[in-house]
């Protein structure tokens, strides 16, 4: 079913906030009062969007290192997690997270992982969870092309097969596992899917650098799963546009890499393009989700920053919902 | 056969004296069982319940409804559940003490058991909300007189513990600093780093030294007993400033005074007993925290720690007459009453003042004439016969945080005790660890005349008085 | 003797031991770097920079960069000691023991025990970790209690330049598995290395400094906060002995034991949450058998009982500082009052 002029507006405005986040990211790191490590997700924006807007609240996801257009595109607060980057006691965790573990439970977030491969298990066990409560709803794995070489993905994958869990399996290969190449690192580095095909499920595959070849493939997807025909996994080719953490000076990058991806390989300039051919957006409408979001960034970064910082009395705080 | 306790006024948060007997809900001699309510108490917070813990009777009732008791007032006799007899039940009530009694100055005369049954104080202990403090800190609190509200607690919810209570009532010692040491150079043998610093402080070479520790590493024990060998001194610890200057530097830092004839007069005098009396020496711990929480506990003019000592030496004295004596050529001379000599520093050197039939005399007047004899020594009016003989002398540095020395016999008496400053140390209290302040006790004796048995018996019979103070 | 950083001391020391023994072989995630990409190998050399220059020279048959596969690479290390190679695996961040922990728990810590003392595991694992650069609460732990609770494990934790080398070499030339850990921190740090062959045996702890008031035991960059707390002591006249333990199984207690004697006062120090800690450890063993030394009861200054948070206020509050080092010393000199001076 094809999307109306509202729901390509969100597509488009989820990208948008995403990749700007990301950008704005990238500039307020060099001044050093963000701390720790970010990974940045910009040049992926069609793989959480494509996938997420699909979703509900009720349905869950688990996400990676890599986890702010995950977040962002599931319907986490923006602001909130700006201030979580910043480390700021407003932030979606107060503050305890910062980039790496955003979760947000209300929107079914259930966190970016600091493990490679942490969260694919999980994703099965929110699954099962799914089938309990019988809503028809679904556990979705984010993994890339790095998770999908951990043991405990795989495990996840046989476990899914064996006790037919609504669950879902992404696989975002960016082509990087940190600096290495999947050339080098996954046996199968031109076909993810396939070793999801082994353990017995569905794959589909699509383009993930292109919003529409990824919404459709996963719209079946989904259908099949919620369907109650156990787990599938659906593999996404897409780019990674900064290094695996800000600071990486990419030295693994061919000459002209970063420019010819960002050229050839970009959702929002296809998205544009492909809504001005169909003519059902206009560009003034997109432009104007642009400034939008553009104000929305800009608000964030100021509200993050004139954020306090949490209190240290609290730092022992959470560690148990009952303890004593 | 019937088991008769008491039942006291209860206490309910460490701020409660007294409480009032609103109504007696059983009668005398109705048998009640576990859980029964028997009384409801008011205080100025609260009115509460008091139910059985077990089965029982009450054969005796004695609190009044309506009337007001201090905490742990006797209230009424129970029984296990049997009959008692009025003289068994009078016995229980003659014999009872309340358990808040404390150090109390007056109480302490009469005689009472060297320390109270753990029954009483368990009963006690748990009169306060264990969610406040623990049932040692509680006890430990009422009997160092510390408030449990001031004391700031290690637990969880500030919970008060035993150590929590003694960290409030000690002092922190006056530590005296060793300081930072030099370094030591590495070293290429295996070995511990004290060893190390022991083998560079006495040039030893640490390659020659046979290590007993695992894989031949040689520890400090190893050093010391190469030092042994090649007949060296045990080392002292390093001094903590070791850039000193030369000796030759302190020449021209000096000033020449001649000595004051009293000082001569010490000089000679101590001389001679240091070469012509066999000194030996007994040492002995004693623990002093009864003894300072009994000075404690006294209203207006405190008796120093000190009088407590001459007063415990001249009961100990009584006890050990082998003690009691002057040694003069061959003749030992043995008193009957203790005449003390007590060692005062002043201005013009050490005076000792003597307090004669100080076992005759109370502590309060012990006190008395000490203040006006230690005063008289310090302006230098002391008539002679004041400070001439005495049998035994008392040398107490504990002002100064001396832990521990040895005293010169003062000729011709037969000892000297030397006391240090009580310092909290741990000590076994029937079994568990407490840390409680120690006074070091050192006992010079002079050989020719008194043997080591004698010395021994005399500080056993000094700490039991210094460690239940009530005899004093 | 050369002035270098822990980072180039252990680049180094992975150089010179690579050269002498055949049977040493590296593996881990991007210990080479750029492999399968358009920049090709030794583009990264390890994240942290402490394996350039290996993969060229030795070839990839012993510089061997790894999927993210953390169970294989502890697993194959396990496997290749066994077969007689003395393989290096480096786990990118401490915290992936929790990934691979069955490798190094129930694998290579049992091997020569289960099989009766006949087998041989020199396998060295090196593991990044510590907090204090805001990584969060996975990234950011100091596992070394938990590796040195378990019999068959050796664990190294170096505080200075020249000892990365000597124990880095010790490690390589052992027969055991050894954890050998490197805090994030204290790549940076300077210092002499030895020139040649240098070992610094196990169990040794180093003497940082010397004082008689009181005995601060540290490991990793405890060690270095304990320095800057002892300096400050110093002014007041307080001096003590300063222990790096360098190793933590096994434990220099003799050391320990002896200085303690001396002072009567202890201090662990220990970038962990307390309970099961290394802090706890130590102080245990010392109240056992230096109990009639002790002048005060021994302090621990360790984390709180928490992960690792990643607030930058919330981190520092979490990390045992050197002020908090400083006062616990106080403290304990103020024993039994609880006035600090």
């Amino acid at each position: 079913m094809p999307l109306d002029s509202d729901q390509l507006l969100h597509a488009y405005r989820q990208m948008k906030t995403i990749r700007l986040f990301e950008e704005r990211l990238h500039d307020e790191i060099k001044t050093g009062e963000i701390g720790g490590f970010t990974h940045l997700y910009a040049g992926q924006e069609a793989v959480a969007v494509g996938i997420c807007m699909q979703l509900t609240t009720e349905d869950k996801i688990v996400s990676t290192h890599r986890g702010h257009g995950h977040c962002i595109a599931k319907g986490c607060d923006v602001i909130g997690m700006m201030k979580e980057i910043y480390g700021r006691a407003g932030g979606l965790c107060k503050g305890r997270a910062g980039s790496m573990h955003i979760a947000d439970l209300d929107v079914g977030m259930l966190g970016a992982n600091g493990i490679v491969g942490g969260g694919a298990p999980q994703a099965v066990g929110a699954a099962l969870a799914a089938r309990i409560d019988g809503k028809g709803r679904v556990g979705v794995a984010f993994s890339g092309d790095g998770a999908c070489n951990q043991g405990t993905t795989f495990e996840a994958m046989n476990l899914a097969v064996v006790t037919k869990a609504p669950a879902i399996f992404v696989f975002e290969n960016n082509h990087y596992s940190e600096h290495t190449g999947d050339a080098y690192a996954v046996g199968t580095a031109d076909d993810i899917a396939s070793r999801a095909e082994a353990f017995g499920m569905r794959a589909w595959r699509a383009d993930g650098c292109d919003f529409f070849s990824t919404y459709d493939a996963f719209a079946e997807l989904l259908e099949h799963v919620r369907g109650g025909n156990g787990p599938a996994a659906i593999e996404l080719d897409t780019e990674r546009y900064f290094g695996h953490f800000e600071g990486d000076p990419q030295r693994y990058r061919g000459k002209g890499e970063l420019d010819r991806i960002r050229a050839e390989r970009d959702c929002l300039t296809a998205f544009r393009e492909k809504v001005r051919m169909e003519g059902s957006v206009t560009h003034a409408a997109l432009d104007q989700v642009d400034e939008d979001v553009a104000a929305l960034i800009d608000d964030a970064v100021a509200q993050a920053r004139a954020d306090a910082e949490p209190d240290p009395a609290n730092v022992a705080d959470d560690v148990y919902a009952d303890y004593f | 056969m019937t088991t008769l306790t008491p039942f006291t006024m209860p206490k309910w948060g460490i701020e409660m004296a007294e409480g009032t007997i609103a109504e007696w809900m059983v009668a005398e001699n109705a048998p009640f069982t576990r859980g029964t309510v028997l009384t409801l108490i008011e205080t100025d917070k609260i009115t509460n319940e008091v139910e059985a813990e077990k089965d029982g009777r009450f054969v005796r009732i004695i609190a009044e409804a309506g009337q007001s008791y201090p905490v742990g007032a006797l209230l009424a006799v129970l029984s296990d559940g049997g009959e008692a007899s009025a003289a068994e039940i009078d016995a229980l009530v003659a014999s009872f003490r309340p358990s808040e009694s404390g150090f109390d100055p007056e109480a302490s005369s009469t005689p009472s058991p060297p320390s109270a049954p753990p029954a009483t104080s368990d009963a006690a202990a748990t009169d306060i909300d264990p969610a406040l403090a623990s049932p040692t800190a509680i006890q430990e609190a009422r009997r160092l007189g510390v408030d449990l509200a001031q004391v700031q607690g290690s637990g969880r919810n500030g919970r008060v513990f035993a150590q929590d209570v003694h960290q409030t009532a000690y002092p922190s010692p006056s530590v005296s600093l060793a300081g930072p040491f030099p370094a030591t150079p590495p070293s290429s043998v295996l070995s511990t780093p004290v060893a190390r610093r022991l083998a560079a402080l006495n040039s030893v070479d640490l390659s020659s030294v046979a290590g007993s520790g695992a894989r031949g590493k040689v520890k400090r024990d190893d050093v010391l007993a190469v030092l042994k060998q090649t007949g060296a001194e045990a080392p002292s610890p390093p001094a903590p400033d070791m850039s000193a200057a030369p000796a030759g530097d302190h020449a021209a830092h000096f000033d020449v005074v001649p000595m004051s004839s009293m000082r001569r007069t010490i000089a000679r005098r101590l001389t001679e007993a240091k070469q012509q009396i066999p000194h030996f020496y007994v040492r002995r711990r004693v623990r002093a925290d009864r003894l300072l929480a009994l000075r404690g506990a006294i209203q207006g003019e405190r008796p120093s720690v000190n009088d407590f000592l001459i007063r415990a030496c001249a009961l100990a004295l009584m006890e050990v007459p082998a003690l009691n004596i002057q040694v003069h050529d061959k003749e030992m001379h043995r008193f009957s009453g203790a005449d003390i000599a007590v060692a005062v520093a002043t201005d013009r050197g050490l005076v000792t003042p003597i307090l004669f039939g100080a076992d005759d005399l109370s502590l309060t007047d012990i006190h008395g004439r000490m203040a006006s004899l230690a005063q008289r020594a310090r302006t230098g009016k002391l008539r002679p016969e004041e400070f001439t003989g005495g049998s035994f002398s008392i040398s107490n540095l504990g002002g100064f945080g001396v832990e521990q020395f040895d005293a010169i016999i003062n000729p011709p008496q037969g000892a000297i005790l030397a006391v240090g400053a009580a310092r909290p140390e741990p000590v076994d209290d029937d079994g568990a660890i407490r840390i409680v302040p120690v006074l070091h006790l050192s006992l010079s004796c002079d050989h020719r005349a008194i043997d080591g048995a004698d010395g021994g018996r005399f500080m056993a019979a000094l700490a039991k008085l210094i460690e239940q103070p009530h005899l004093l | 003797m050369a002035i270098m950083n822990i980072r180039e001391a252990i680049v180094a020391t992975l150089h010179a031991e690579m050269e002498r023994d055949p049977d040493i072989l590296l593996l881990g995630e991007d210990v080479v770097g750029g492999n399968g990409t358009a920049g090709g190998p030794e583009a990264i050399g390890g994240i942290w920079g402490t394996s350039p220059g290996l993969w060229a020279k030795f070839g990839p048959e012993r510089v061997i960069d790894t999927p993210i596969s953390e169970s294989a690479i502890i697993g194959a290390a396990a496997g290749a000691a066994l077969s007689g190679k003395r393989p290096v695996a480096e786990l990118m961040f401490a915290d992936f023991v929790g990934v691979s922990l069955d490798q190094i728990w129930n694998q290579m810590a049992k091997f020569r025990y289960m099989f009766g003392g006949k087998a041989r595991c020199p396998a060295v694992v090196r593991l990044v970790y510590g907090a204090g650069m805001q990584t969060a609460a996975q990234h950011s732990q100091s596992v070394y209690a938990m590796l040195t609770a378990m019999p068959g494990l050796k664990v190294v934790l170096p505080t200075t330049p020249a000892d990365a080398k000597g124990l880095l070499t010790e490690a390589l030339r052992g027969d055991d598995p050894v954890m050998f850990f490197e805090h994030k921190t204290l790549y940076g740090v300077k210092g002499e290395v030895p020139d040649g062959d240098h070992r610094q045996r196990f169990g040794e702890a180093r003497v940082v400094r010397e004082g008689g008031d009181a005995t601060i035991v540290a490991c990793g960059r405890m060690v270095n906060f304990s320095e800057k707390a002892a300096d400050k002591l110093a002014v007041d006249g307080i001096g003590v002995d300063l222990l790096d333990l360098r190793t933590t199984s096994p434990l220099d207690e003799d050391a320990i034991l002896e200085s303690v004697e001396q002072t009567g006062r202890l201090i662990v120090v220990d970038e962990s949450p307390p309970r099961c800690s290394l802090a706890a450890d130590i102080a245990a063993m010392v109240t056992e058998r230096a109990f009639t030394s002790l002048k005060a009861p021994p302090a621990m200054v360790t984390a709180p009982h928490s992960p690792v948070p990643f607030a930058r206020s919330l981190e520092r509050a979490w990390v045992p500082s050197p002020q908090k080092i400083e006062d616990a010393v106080r403290r304990v000199l103020a024993f039994p009052g609880r006035s600090g001076q």
